[in-house]
């Protein structure tokens, strides 16, 4: 679990850093089935990228996709950072606009995800 | 619930694949096409043996449709959606149908890949494009049990079984290969299986079994061979245009824009309208090069071909595809090699797996690794004794772990010197 979540935050680290931010906080809180991954920055955004940035993160579930190349994630770096290998691997993402960037929370959890059990705002989730 | 779109591409796959099957029997006749169709299980699989050359055109084009059935099927059956990647294995599926995959060599290598997702505790569509690529090492199926000289039961038992054991190793191989080559090359499973092909024809030169290469060609290839991708390209094309002419035109301009490093779904990231439109155009370019260069419409071309056409759908384009050609036909020129012979044009058309370098690090990155390339492959396929049917996959992949760790090298050195 360990290794997995350092990919993620590799990947997705990579993504920020690509947008050269002069601050970027990343922080990771556990819940009670999986765990809450928040990434900060202060590069502020276009409402077009931030739509593409939610739609590569919360892609169509993709298992034969997932498995087999989201090993990459965090991982293979060199070249652009596909955020695609994140979306696959997370159960649910939201991408926000802060006062001076950016902020994207990541939900992980088992194969029984629940989202009722996860800190995810209910308007979002539909529940 | 599938969509529409997917709900077209189950269409025009259908229409590929019983066009395919029903050309065959046309151009050999209903009993001959039969006779040598079941003929074909039996013959030698090992690069490079054109089947069109063997049991008759008729055969080998029943035999591309059957084993591409067999992929739709396996992906229709695991639920996973029709899309580049599967568009990808199904394609590529049937164009080694021509050169060295059949339905019995392929079969015991999908259950051992489906046996290894059972042990892994995971659906089977998460190696679903393992099973479909994996079959690149049929030919060990057909080696063991036709060609090792053991008989009846006891081959086909150890046929079986060292396909279902193949399937079931390529897994955890195919992922760490993805580290070496980071992506760069598309035929990853063609690099995995390579490798431990390496070890199984170790295994038999150690039991004094022989494994060379032998070149079963077909230099004259009939007008139904000739004609066969063009045809299929247009009708790609025409699928694109009525699907929607102008998205279909947009989308193609920016499938051209991605580097088409894996793993790049043009279906899910573009639409299905501009990657039919690339795949299309795609082939067209590829027959036109094996025209100029007087290449043998044969097989094994064919094979290249629908590889290329396949792989329109997740990582090649026309842009990322020319550095890479370019670069296989400097280094013929180089090396005094014959365009049109065996290992230079399949090397052209399936060296097109490294098209990813050109994509993300320009023309000159492409066209290098397309002339190291071709003088690799001509050297690899004896390695594993041409069983590993993408031996451009495996060479690829060692070109592509190459020139990753040079250009790693390069920017991290020149970023800490910055």
């Amino acid at each position: 679990m360990k290794e997995y979540i350092l990919h993620l935050i590799g990947e997705i680290a990579r993504y920020i850093l690509d947008g050269d931010p002069s601050r970027m906080v990343i922080s990771l809180h556990r819940e009670q089935d999986g765990i809450h991954l928040a990434i900060l920055d202060n590069n502020p955004r276009s409402e077009k990228e931030i739509e593409s940035i939610r739609s590569a993160l919360n892609p169509e579930r993709r298992p034969e996709l997932s498995e087999y190349y989201g090993i990459m994630a965090g991982h293979d770096l060199l070249g652009s950072s596909r955020l695609n290998l994140v979306g696959w691997q997370v159960k649910h993402a939201e991408v926000s606009r802060t006062q001076e960037g950016t902020k994207i929370d990541l939900w992980l959890g088992g194969e029984n995800f629940d989202s009722s059990v996860f800190s995810i705002p209910k308007e979002r989730t539909g529940t | 619930m599938k969509s529409s779109k997917e709900t077209g591409l189950y269409i025009i796959l259908s229409i590929i694949i019983t066009g395919s099957i029903l050309l065959g029997f046309v151009v050999q006749g209903v009993n001959s096409t039969l006779k040598g169709l079941i003929a074909l299980q039996t013959r030698p699989a090992r690069l490079i043996t054109d089947y069109t050359a063997l049991e008759g055109v008729g055969a080998a084009l029943v035999n591309s449709g059957l084993v591409a059935a067999l992929g739709l099927g396996v992906v229709k059956l695991s639920k996973v959606i029709l899309s580049g990647p599967t568009i990808a294995g199904i394609l590529t599926m049937m164009g080694f149908a021509l050169f060295g995959k059949t339905l019995l060599n392929c079969i015991p290598i999908m259950i051992g890949v489906y046996l290894s997702a059972k042990v892994a505790n995971k659906p089977f569509a998460a190696y679903l494009l393992m099973a479909l690529f994996g079959t690149a090492l049929g030919p060990l199926v057909t080696f063991l049990v036709f060609q090792s000289g053991l008989n009846g039961s006891l081959a086909m038992s150890l046929g079986v079984l060292a396909g279902i054991g193949t399937g079931f190793c390529l897994p955890p191989i195919a992922i760490s290969m993805l580290h070496l080559h980071q992506g760069y090359n598309l035929y990853n499973i063609g690099f995995s299986c390579g490798f431990f092909g390496l070890f199984v024809a170790s295994l038999f030169t150690a039991a004094k079994i022989n494994l060379d290469i032998k070149v079963i060609w077909n230099t004259e290839p009939s007008l139904a061979l000739i004609l066969y991708i063009p045809a299929l390209s247009g009708f790609l094309i025409l699928c694109s245009i009525l699907m929607g002419h102008k998205k279909a035109f947009l989308d193609f301009l920016s499938i051209q824009k991605l580097p088409g490093r894996l793993p790049s779904d043009f279906v899910d990231q573009l639409s299905a309208e501009g990657t039919l439109l690339n795949m299309g155009l795609l082939g067209l370019s590829g027959s036109v090069y094996v025209y100029v260069t007087k290449g043998d419409f044969n097989g094994p071309v064919l094979g290249g071909l629908l590889t290329l056409i396949g792989f329109g759908s997740f990582g090649k384009h026309l842009k990322n595809c020319w550095p890479v050609v370019t670069g296989v036909v400097l280094s013929c020129f180089t090396f005094g090699k014959n365009l049109a012979a065996p290992g230079p044009i399949l090397a052209a058309l399936f060296g097109t797996t490294l098209a990813p370098l050109a994509g993300q690090f320009g023309v000159t990155i492409g066209i290098a690794a397309g002339f190291v390339h071709l003088f690799m492959v001509e050297r690899t396929a004896a390695w594993h004794g041409g069983l590993d049917l993408y031996n451009n996959g495996f060479s690829g992949g060692l070109t592509a772990a190459l020139f990753v760790a040079l250009i790693e090298w390069y920017r991290t050195t020149r970023q800490t010197l910055s």
